[in-house]
């Protein structure tokens, strides 16, 4: 029983595992897949969005400082006179209240001479005539027409920067500008990246120049708050692509693009938290790994249902067949799958059936044997039917042959002796009758019937017959010699006759016999009885069969017990045996 | 001896009423300082709001708001910063100028203070750098002391005939000697004399707008100090009244009548310390956070005002002004 319940498990997590795994299989493969080429698609998408995004906030820092840039060009257009210029004053205040980032304005003639100064903080000073021309800024903007400075921080917090613009001709002078950087953080901060995105901006060395929040900036040259950003920076330069993957102030991962703005040679940075920016992409694998899961439970629930169903039938048929292997042919597999299961039970409900049919015949047989010669019971077998032995009327022979002097032996002996002699004679005419293929009917005491052509007819029965009785009497009388030597008197006679009898099973239940009825039976018997030891007496009806072909003695008309008139008799000589001849 | 059984029993009733709160999560509680009487602050404090929700919170919903008035006598504030100091709030703003954040900071070093003020921080003592503010302040200054000489830049230009004009001092204000000797340093650039004038009193007012004839002067130069700013109506309607030209820091005097004004825009002052107060409520330490200077300084005119006073504002100076009310 374990091996079995082992081997049924087993059968059961193969087609298991076959099942799931041709259901999941396919499923995963497709999933990772299409997992993989979406995280490509969507890192593609990733690049090429922060790369635009970056060259955006890149044009709107350059917006930022061509807005003011413009706006310091009108103020060198027309050539400086020796008067003071009481209408550029004026425009140099309505620009101040124009640009808010503008915190002062210096003009400078031709010569380089400082003429006007407005602020919003200091004192206004109009014709100094101080010589600026040495200043870095003046001298650059003559040299490059458009100068930026470096960013500075004012009381190291604000980050400043000097931006000065020449005029197309020396004579119309130079405006220096210091623009406070703090403001460009209404652009900055109107930058969106997706949604927690965001754009800061560093120049050539590092610095921060402006960032959404606004508390960064003003901490000034403070090495730990511009480490991040550097860093950051430093990652997209190496990297030479335009994403790169960096970390952030508060140690967040983030997906970064750079982009210069080229006049004064800052950086553009828009970063993105990684979360968010693989956020459709962490949504897309979750969702596939969501289906792939409840694809591999229903492919589970699936290969169980369908493992179970395949198993299940074959269990059934394994218990079916050890059940009727232990002889329960009554049992039947009840299989409705409508497949080759279904097939297959019903060959084993059918083979079941015909066990049983075979095995009923077998007892029928069995219980024929004992009065059939073997032969004959192997053809009914053969044949699978015993209509063979139904009633019937037909021309047979009747043996009949009994000892002589038995009883008064049988009074005399003991019972071994009795048993003895019966057991060496039974021997003996039962290897004979077996030999003739000829039916024993009955027997009783130390005489025997035995019918020959029933139930299964042969060619000349009367011959066959006389022959039997012949080869029973040498049989006996070997015997017979034995026993007289013992001291014991006992003869063996035979009497047979042919003609119609009826014939066929007779008895109750299990107990059948098979026997003839008819005057030919009464008439072998009567024969018999008449017949002295050694003698074999027949009627005439043998007599005219086996003439020409065996000796007959006709005996003449003998008066037989039961038969009004006398009958004919033959008496059939017999060659008794060389060496019983001998013993004699 | 009144004023703290007062307090005594304001407090008490807060404990009283506590059991009650705590049925409810309790909200962060700001601690709000303020020189002034809630009606002149009704500006600054709806700015100072704006900040606030700008960082996320709005009062009543998810912060609680405790009001300390000074009603304009700035000798209570130490009193009022020390009651708000004792008491359980997450961050004290102090706002309105040098004196309450000077205040406060004498009555709490561990307690974060967001001060709103128009002096230089650092040159008053109350942080050490903008960028590194360290210890427990941090806020925004706007640059209406920085620019009181300006104000007779101003003065100047519209009276260019006059040799001279007066200047208005709080001589208790902590910046008056910065911005006099500022004054001093301008006048004499602008080759100008001085008259300095002191009022740390409303009744000193009146004073000050009628000694104006008989000083020979041009007009009236008011140094930056929230008790100027906020009696604008009051200094507009005496300027009216003695025809005096006159210049402070808030845009509330020309508004009011009075003829001009230079200073910080205040709007914005309060609001990032409304956004700063916020920041801290959401966890970020004060030393992480610059002070800010507000960049915006605003100048009004009132050309009706010049008018009446029968002054000729120049073009050069309407063409730079922010706001000119006609």
């Amino acid at each position: 029983m374990n091996r079995h319940s082992f081997r049924f498990r087993s059968l059961f997590q193969k087609y298991f595992l076959v099942l799931f795994l041709a259901v999941v299989i396919p499923l995963a493969t497709n999933g990772v897949s299409e997992a993989w080429f979406g995280y490509r698609d969507q890192q593609t998408t990733l690049d090429r969005l922060l790369g635009v995004e970056a060259r955006s906030a890149a044009a709107k820092i350059d917006g930022f400082l061509d807005g003011i840039t413009d706006q310091l060009g009108w103020l060198v257009q027309l050539p400086w006179s020796v008067e003071p210029d009481e209408r550029r004053r004026i425009d140099a205040l309505r620009l101040l209240r124009q640009v808010p980032a503008i915190v002062n304005l210096t003009l400078l003639d031709g010569t380089g001479r400082e003429r006007m100064y407005v602020s919003r903080i200091g004192l206004n000073r109009t014709e100094s005539r101080t010589d600026r021309s040495a200043d870095e800024a003046v001298a650059g903007a003559r040299a490059g027409r458009l100068w930026y400075g470096e960013v500075r921080y004012y009381r190291d917090s604000e980050p400043y920067l000097t931006i000065a613009i020449a005029g197309n001709r020396p004579s119309v002078g130079v405006v220096v500008a210091e623009v406070n950087l703090k403001l460009i953080w209404d652009v900055i901060s109107a930058i969106k990246v997706g949604e927690t995105g965001y754009a800061f901006v560093l120049d050539r060395p590092g610095r921060l120049v402006a960032h959404p929040d606004i508390s960064l900036v003003l901490r000034g040259a403070d090495e730990a708050t511009l480490a991040p950003f550097r860093a950051i920076r430093e990652v997209i330069r190496r990297a030479g692509a335009d994403v790169a993957t960096g970390r952030d102030g508060q140690g967040n991962a983030v997906a970064a693009a750079a982009s210069p703005v080229a006049g004064p040679d800052w950086t553009v940075v828009v970063a993105q938290p990684l979360s968010e920016a693989f956020g459709p992409i962490y949504a897309a694998l979750w969702r596939t790994g969501g289906l792939l899961l409840a694809g591999a439970a229903f492919a589970g629930l699936l290969a169980y249902v369908l493992a179970s169903r395949m198993t299940e039938p074959i269990r059934r048929l394994e218990e079916g067949t050890e059940r009727i292997g232990a002889g329960h042919f009554e049992h039947r597999i009840h299989i409705e799958t409508g497949d080759e299961f279904q097939r297959l039970a019903d060959s084993f409900n059918t083979m079941a059936a015909e066990l049983a049919t075979s095995q009923d015949r077998q007892e029928r047989i069995a219980k024929l044997k004992r009065f059939l010669a073997p032969q004959v019971a192997e053809l009914v077998d053969r044949k699978g039917d015993d209509g063979v032995l139904e009633g019937r009327s037909t021309e047979v022979v009747a043996v009949f042959c009994d000892l002589r002097g038995f009883t008064a032996f049988s009074a005399r002996a003991t019972p071994d002796e009795v048993m003895s002699v019966l057991s060496e004679y039974y021997d003996a005419l039962g290897r004979i009758i077996t030999k003739y293929a000829a039916t024993l009917t009955s027997f009783s005491g130390d005489g025997l019937m035995v019918l020959v052509n029933a139930p299964v007819p042969i060619e000349e029965p009367a011959l066959r017959a006389v022959d039997l009785a012949v080869e029973m009497q040498q049989s006996v009388q070997e015997l017979i010699v034995g026993w007289r030597a013992r001291g014991q008197r006992i003869g063996f006679g035979v009497g047979l006759a042919m003609g119609p009898a009826t014939v066929g099973r007779i008895g109750y239940e299990s107990r059948f016999e098979y026997t003839a009825i008819g005057s030919v039976v009464n008439l072998a018997a009567r024969l018999c009885a008449s017949a002295a030891d050694r003698e074999i007496l027949a009627d005439v009806a043998i007599a005219e069969a086996v003439k020409g072909k065996r000796a007959l003695i006709p005996l003449g008309l003998r008066p037989i017990k039961g038969y009004d008139e006398k009958l004919p008799v033959y008496g059939m000589p017999f060659e008794e045996r060389a060496d019983a001849t001998v013993t004699t | 001896m009144r004023r703290r059984d007062l307090l005594t029993l304001i407090s008490g009733a807060a404990a009283l009423t506590l059991p009650v709160r705590a049925q409810s999560p309790p909200l962060p509680v700001i601690g709000y300082l303020a020189p002034e009487s809630p009606e002149p602050f009704a500006s600054r404090l709806k700015a100072f709001h704006d900040g606030l929700a700008e960082s996320g919170f709005v009062e009543g919903r998810n912060v609680a708001i405790e009001y300390r008035w000074a009603e304009g006598q700035y000798n209570r504030l130490p009193a009022l910063a020390a009651d708000l100091a004792n008491r359980k709030v997450a961050v004290i703003v102090a706002s309105g100028g040098a004196p309450a954040a000077l205040a406060a900071k004498s009555a709490t070093a561990t307690k974060t203070i967001v001060f709103e003020m128009g002096g230089d921080p650092v040159a008053l003592g109350v942080v050490d750098s903008l960028s590194r503010p360290g210890g427990n302040l941090t806020g925004v200054s706007s640059l209406s002391v920085e620019v009181s000489r300006k104000r007779l830049e101003f003065m100047h230009e519209v009276l260019p005939a006059a040799a001279g004009f007066a200047v208005v001092a709080n001589p208790t204000s902590p910046t008056a000697d910065t911005q006099l000797r500022n004054l001093h340093m301008a006048a004499a650039a602008l080759g100008l004399q001085l008259h300095v004038l002191s009022a740390s009193t409303e009744p000193e007012f009146d004073a000050v707008f009628s000694s104006v004839s008989q000083l020979q002067v041009g007009g009236l130069v008011f140094t930056s100090d929230p008790y100027f700013a906020f009696r604008s109506q009051r200094l507009a309607a005496l300027a009216v009244r003695y025809a005096v030209p006159a210049i402070t820091q808030t845009r509330d005097f020309p508004i009011a009548g009075g003829l001009m004004s230079y200073g910080g825009d205040f709007t914005q002052s309060h609001r990032r310390a409304g956004v700063y107060a916020g920041r801290i409520l959401n966890g970020e330490k004060p030393a992480d956070l610059p002070v800010q200077l507000v960049t915006k300084v605003e100048l009004f005119v009132n050309l009706k005002a010049a008018s009446t006073l029968g002054v000729t504002v120049p073009p050069s100076l309407i063409s730079g002004a922010d706001v000119v009310i006609e």
